[in-house]
């Protein structure tokens, strides 16, 4: 669909999402809010990392719910990639790591983490595991694991500091106002994930592999009857799905540089809130990215609070993630799932 | 798993234990310890002498009353994840009230029973509250319960763990925890001389899940639930109120949960710590129903096994090299084989162990 034709479709939640943010104007002019001090280019280049794991996951999720599978497992598989990109790390460089070590790095996680979503694919699809229940014993196995290897390698549960990743800077655009630092003095993660999400739509909307992905999920008998195999479609989207969330743990990691294991761990949350995302970008690639971007700029809000002098307790202001999306699900919660998720697909084979 | 026979059930349950357990210990003999004397350990941590098997009822305790609440949604289709959150918000309301009320009433055994009872059902109410909330906004706002549930669980961390920071730190404490409630306002020591386990919890729990059974198969509340979980269409032809149901159905839920709020926070704790460090017994809750195929009476042999397996996780935690969360990690796998009772009815049809077609 082009954009006038998402705009014409998702024009309640567009229209939602605009009178959030005049609201929040009108809110802040009302309680003389120092709006500059809040909004900077430090902050917008904040809530753009903060946002590339959630849109990384979301857009995976959103390729297996539209072939027909729910994976709910995306927080799961975030931290199992967040932990094994660090061992990784860790393994390559040791103390001090260089910028080669993560990028292998990265690549290696996204490797386990296709290895471990073939799995749940097999008993997803072939031995038609329950999808939530399943989904949610990979969150249980990534809480048990990810903090199990951290022990295991650094004697506690965090990992020491590794590395983190470096900008890149592009010349003379970087200079420009304003866009030139957000766009092009960035980490390359950030820019990378806005390739993927544009990449994922034009796969989605505009080649046959996309018409196939979307068949499997809202017709799988007429995808069949065509001749292209439902299951192969759907393992390939799950595999998708896996990889983008392992991603999503990894860059994560690269943007924090070491690991956190207690508590939630630093995943904390950020795989449940990429399954709202999508939702809320109504499994379009380049809005889910767009609703990522929103739950990044309120998760970073806290510091620009802190800057502009705000008196807030930090563990409440942490809480606005969370909160919004119990208000986005409330609000736009009836978006419509394609017909055949959640229903294993009995072929004739 | 609900289509199973009770056998095929335990049969299942068994097999997806023996599997996740034995993937724990190949785990442990790759990670270079020897998987001998890793089971010996469980095994004496769990149940190895007096102690451990205190520890292990303390656990399982606990462990019923999540399951329960959690078995009672499942039940009703509906699915609450966010057990872990209304087990928080009733165990914290549970001490906040005993905290305020104390003063007021006079001390002594009197005063201790009637704050123990108060106690609970502030924690009841608070954990029924705070499970209508997503159950309103899946019946009348179509949000989907298992996110919100779990954003829940986040904001219920958040928020109490902010109430123990500053506002509602005892006075003089150093860590973040509330005032601890009076001496006399504890459950009494019998058989076992434990000071965070009494067998009048365990008993609590037995009679939770009793009234939780009898409720579910006797009453016309628990009835229309059953029908909705399995009969959505049916039940709303014979004219029960689908969205009424779903939010009476969240509210039995985390009213159980506050119990289990109740006890962990009286029995155990006796003050409410940082939440973000109270272990994750909601979540493994939901382990331990599915183990039970959500049926109340069910749980309290499954929530035994998962009281042995935290109970040994914390023995060698103390006694041994190899880190307790592995035993979270096996959790996860117990579920992830639960999942997928095809797996093990496939297998059995293979070897010949039965396993006749569904």
């Amino acid at each position: 669909m082009s954009v006038a034709g998402y705009v014409e479709r998702n024009r309640l939640g567009i229209g939602g999402a605009v009178a959030v943010v005049l609201l929040a104007l009108v809110l802040a002019v009302a309680l003389d809010l120092p709006v500059a001090a809040i909004v900077t280019v430090g902050f917008v280049e904040r809530a753009l990392q903060a946002a590339t794991p959630i849109a990384l996951a979301a857009i995976g999720g959103l390729y297996a719910e539209k072939s027909g599978v729910f994976n709910i497992g995306l927080e799961g598989f975030m931290i199992l990639g967040a932990a094994n990109a660090a061992a990784f790390v860790w393994l390559l460089g040791g103390e001090s790591p260089t910028q080669g070590d993560l990028w292998l790095a990265i690549l290696a996680a996204v490797l386990v983490s296709l290895v471990y979503t073939l799995l749940f694919a097999v008993l997803l699809i072939r031995y038609r595991a329950d999808q939530i229940v399943a989904g949610l014993a990979v969150w249980f196995i990534g809480l048990g694991f990810g903090p199990f290897s951290a022990v295991l390698l650094w004697g506690s549960r965090n990992s020491p500091g590794l590395v983190r990743v470096n900008d890149v800077t592009v010349p003379v655009l970087a200079d420009l106002p304003l866009l030139g630092p957000v766009l092009f003095d960035t980490s390359p993660l950030v820019l990378a994930t806005a390739v993927v999400a544009v990449v994922a739509w034009v796969v989605l909307y505009r080649t046959r592999y996309g018409y196939w992905v979307q068949a499997a999920g809202e017709n799988p008998e007429a995808l069949a009857t065509a001749g292209v195999s439902v299951r192969r479609v759907r393992y390939a989207s799950v595999l998708f799905s896996g990889a983008m969330a392992g991603l999503a743990g990894a860059v994560l990691l690269a943007h924090a540089g070491s690991f956190t294991g207690t508590g939630d761990t630093m995943v904390n949350g950020r795989g449940w809130i990429g399954i709202v995302a999508y939702l809320f970008g109504n499994y379009n690639p380049v809005g889910a990215a767009a609703a990522a971007l929103l739950f990044g700029g309120l998760d970073m809000l806290q510091i620009q609070f802190q800057t502009a002098g705000i008196e807030l307790p930090n563990r409440l202001v942490n809480l606005f993630p969370y909160v919004a999306v119990v208000v986005v699900l409330t609000v736009w919660g009836s978006t419509r799932m394609p017909s055949a998720v959640g229903e294993p697909y009995e072929s004739e084979e | 798993m609900l289509g199973a026979s009770a056998l095929q059930r335990l049969g299942i349950a068994t097999a997806s234990t023996a599997l996740a357990l034995a993937i724990g210990l190949v785990v442990v003999a790759a990670a270079g310890y020897d998987p001998g004397t890793f089971l010996a350990d469980m095994f004496e941590g769990a149940f190895g002498d007096r102690n451990a098997i205190g520890r292990t009822l303390k656990f399982t305790t606990v462990f019923i009353l999540v399951g329960v609440a959690v078995a009672v949604a499942f039940r009703a289709g509906v699915f609450n994840i966010g057990v872990q959150g209304q087990f928080i918000v009733g165990g914290f309301a549970t001490v906040v009230s005993i905290l305020w009320l104390a003063p007021l009433l006079p001390g002594g055994t009197v005063g201790g029973l009637a704050l123990l009872a108060l106690g609970t059902v502030a924690g009841v109410v608070a954990g029924g509250l705070y499970a209508a909330l997503p159950g309103i906004l899946k019946a009348y706002g179509g949000a989907n319960e298992i996110i919100t549930t779990i954003m829940l669980n986040f904001i219920a961390v958040g928020v109490v763990g902010y109430l123990v920071e500053g506002p509602l730190r005892g006075e003089g404490n150093r860590a973040p925890n509330t005032a601890r409630i009076p001496e006399y306002v504890r459950l009494p020591s019998v058989v076992f001389d434990s000071p965070d386990f009494s067998i009048v919890g365990l008993a609590v729990a037995l009679v939770v899940v009793g009234i939780v059974s009898v409720v579910m198969i006797r009453t016309r509340i628990g009835y229309d639930m059953v029908t909705s979980g399995h009969q959505e269409a049916a039940a709303t032809f014979s004219g029960v109120d689908a969205g009424r149901t779903i939010v009476t159905t969240m509210t039995f839920s985390g009213m159980v949960a506050g119990v289990a709020g109740a006890v962990f926070a009286i029995m155990i704790q006796g003050y409410y710590s940082d939440p973000g460090g109270v272990a994750t017994y909601g979540f493994d809750a939901i382990a331990v129903s599915l183990l039970a195929a959500n049926n109340p009476l069910g749980v309290v042999p499954a929530a035994l096994l998962f009281g042995g397996l935290d109970s040994a996780g914390t023995h060698i935690g103390i006694n041994s090299d190899v880190p307790p969360q592995l035993i979270d990690g096996v959790v996860g796998l117990v579920v992830l084989f639960v999942a997928a009772p095809e797996l093990f009815r496939m297998a059995a049809r293979r070897t010949g162990l039965g396993g006749e077609s569904r």
